[in-house]
């Protein structure tokens, strides 16, 4: 079988504060691999550890423990990064760049000869519905045209690896609908995809295989048509529906 | 290559498109223009151009100073802080470009807005014809030579006082050694001194039109204006001098026979006073150089080289520490090589009894000893003497404080970069 392209073995993650003292075990022994060409969804409650996997897998974030590889190397690797499309949680993008700017910005920084990121940045801005925008600063931008500037920079390299830590959170339902629309083409034409979403409905519609975590563990793992029942139901029954008793009593 | 461009660009944009750059323009412009209603000269073309010079570019590159420190610390730390920087690490990208291409930005910025000063002095200046001058001093011992020669004598001498005789070889060289950069020579009426400046007479055989003068500082032990008359010789060259003491004399020197071959410059009192000079500070020997433009030009690539040795600097604290930590580190350590110096130098207790002080005295040396090789070159006294900054020194002062010590402190960076995510 093909190597996975990325492959986590017994990760862990502590963080701890200034005397070092542990403050959080965010991630607990994590066995995770995703392969070619599938479309990954990493799914659990807030704060299950979603956002450090992802950042401990791209290199961001040290693990404690435990062994990374992303394309059979080091995830700090040059080589490996060289083929990562990543859109973080939220889209920290430069104020003072235009849209058009932030994309030439990226495309430099995987090395594309100028004619090439010109091309690039013209399509991504169409794709993305932002051409009549791109000469507009984006720190003037609402937060879903940030999040599709920031998805554009993630697709700019053309990447074998796209890795999108909640890609839909700040978008309307229409633009909700594109990204799903443009996540299954691009896996349609052989892009590997890693997503992280609470929205179960979303997932459902564009992942082969989940993982739910919870408190930093896998819950559980499998492929989406194998589930038999509605991933909702699967998630919650993974990870409990939580109780009212606090909220009664609040109430009360 | 192309990513490296591209965070340069990034970060000239960010520069510019903030404002920092713009305004630092027009403050170093406006503040040169206003210096020329605001100081206060002695009314002449060189006495302006001296005050424009030390207090108007002085005052510009002061202000340079501090903004390069406050942006390039902020280079690195603002974007880690706001998280941006991970969308740059997630790239091919090595940590050594991302420090190198931010330095990079800062300098070129930072040398970009001080050409504007500059060039407004060379305007301002009418494009003089006055030339600066190679200044050279005479060949003696070093102060270090002169104090350990001095040390068994000092030692023996009975009157040196027990106190002294207790504290510690190196202590009291370093005090041997003080007092022979301030060590006094006397020329009594109709004495002659005479100090070797090697290299003079080939000079002036092949530059046989150029008259060369002589700069003397003369002091007296009894009264602060007292009067000097001498005569200076020098290799077939002389010139009279004839002033009162506490200032610099520069002296003309004229031809009048050749064919002396010897280096040598003298001074003989034909006054009716004692005159004293401190031979390694107050006898210098001036020839004729290039134009003032010049030296503004040479000046003006050892002040960017300085700007970007912080902006260096900044980028490296600001990768290491949060960004207000990083400011408040680097005004520190800009107080304490400023100052460092002349407090350890100044500091009263000069045999150093007690453990604490030693230990304060030592740290404030290895600083300012750290400091010393990049910030030795402090161009504007010179520019304002119209004493040549020489090209060597300028060069010298860009290859050390624009590139070696960038590249070290940029991979420094790096590191800290890499552990930091
Ligand atoms: N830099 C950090 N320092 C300390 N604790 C952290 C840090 N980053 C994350 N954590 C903790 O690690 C745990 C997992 O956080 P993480 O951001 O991975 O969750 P998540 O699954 O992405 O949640 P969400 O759905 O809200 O984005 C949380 O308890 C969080 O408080
Ligand atoms: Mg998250």
């Amino acid at each position: 079988m093909e190597e996975p392209i990325v492959k986590l073995e017994k990760v862990s993650k502590t963080f701890r504060d200034f005397w070092l003292r542990p403050t959080v075990e965010a991630v607990d022994g994590l066995d995770l691999e995703v392969r070619r060409g599938e479309v990954f969804g990493l799914l659990g409650p807030n704060g299950s550890g979603k956002s450090t996997t992802i950042k401990m897998m791209l290199g961001l974030l040290a693990p404690s423990s435990g062994k990374i590889s992303l394309f059979g190397l080091p995830p700090h690797a040059k080589a490996a990064r060289a083929k990562l499309g990543y859109l973080p949680e939220l889209s920290y993008l430069h104020p003072f760049l235009t849209a058009r700017e932030t994309l030439m910005y990226y495309a430099g920084l995987c090395n594309l000869p100028r004619r090439v990121a010109r091309e690039r940045t013209d399509q991504l801005l169409e794709m993305v519905k932002l051409s009549d925008v791109a000469a507009r600063a984006v720190g003037g931008f609402s937060k879903g045209m940030a999040r599709r500037v920031a998805l554009a920079s993630a697709l700019i390299g053309k990447p074998e690896l796209l890795v999108l830590d909640e890609p839909t959170s700040g978008l309307d339902p229409v633009s909700t609908k594109e990204v799903k629309t443009l996540v299954k083409a691009l896996a349609k034409k052989g892009m590997t995809v890693l997503t992280t979403s609470h929205l179960l409905a979303d997932s459902e519609d564009i992942c082969d295989r989940v993982m739910i975590l919870n408190h930093g563990k896998s819950a559980a793992e499998g492929k989406v048509s194998e589930l038999g029942e509605s991933l909702e139901e699967f998630f919650l029954a993974k990870v409990g529906s939580g109780d009212d008793f606090a909220l009664a009593d609040f109430l009360a | 290559m192309i990513s490296l461009w591209r965070i340069f660009w990034l970060e000239v944009v960010a520069l510019v498109r903030s404002w920092t750059a713009p305004i630092l323009v027009v403050a170093s412009l406006g503040w040169m223009f206003a210096a020329n209603f605001v100081l206060v000269t002695d009314a002449t073309d060189e006495g302006k151009r001296e005050m424009l010079v030390l207090y108007g570019l002085g005052g510009v590159f002061a202000l340079l100073v501090v903004a390069v420190l406050a942006s390039s610390t902020g280079a690195v730390a603002s974007e880690r802080e706001s998280k941006r920087l991970q969308l740059t690490q997630v790239r091919p990208v090595s940590a050594f470009a991302v420090a190198w291409g931010k330095f990079l930005a800062l300098a070129a910025v930072a040398a970009s807005v001080l050409a504007f000063p500059c060039a407004a002095l060379i305007v301002s200046s009418g494009f003089s014809e006055r030339r600066c001058s190679h200044v050279y001093r005479p060949l003696l011992e070093s102060p270090r030579e002169e104090a350990l020669k001095m040390y068994d004598a000092y030692m023996a001498d009975p009157e040196t006082s027990p106190m002294v005789k207790k504290a510690g070889r190196a202590v009291i060289l370093r005090i041997l050694e003080q007092r022979a950069k301030d060590h006094y020579q006397t020329v009594r009426t109709n004495e002659t001194a005479s100090w070797t400046f090697p290299g003079f007479h080939d000079w002036s055989h092949a530059n046989p039109l150029v008259e060369p003068s002589a700069r003397f500082r003369f002091s007296n032990a009894y009264n602060m204006r007292d009067e000097v008359r001498g005569a200076i010789a020098a290799n077939g060259f002389f010139g009279a001098v004839s002033n009162i003491t506490q200032t610099a004399v520069t002296v003309p020197l004229h031809l009048c026979q050749r064919g002396w071959d010897h280096d040598v410059l003298s001074f003989t009192n034909v006054g009716g006073n004692p005159v004293m000079l401190r031979p390694r500070q107050d006898v210098e020997l001036l020839v004729p150089a290039d134009s003032f433009a010049w030296n503004v030009f040479r000046s003006y690539v050892a002040m960017a080289s300085i700007l970007a040795l912080m902006a260096a600097f900044g980028v490296f604290l600001g990768t290491a520490l949060s960004r207000p930590v990083a400011l408040f580190v680097a005004f520190v350590s800009l107080i304490v090589v400023e100052m460092g110096p002349s407090v350890a130098e100044q500091y009263p207790d000069s045999l150093e009894t007690d453990a604490i002080d030693r230990f304060g005295l030592s740290v404030v040396r290895a600083v300012g000893a750290c400091a010393k090789p990049p910030s030795a070159l402090s161009p504007l006294p010179s520019l304002a003497a119209d004493d040549c900054v020489e090209a060597k020194d300028a060069l010298g002062a860009f290859a050390v404080d624009f590139v070696l010590a960038p590249i070290v402190l940029s991979i420094l960076s790096a590191l800290v970069m890499r552990r930091k995510t």
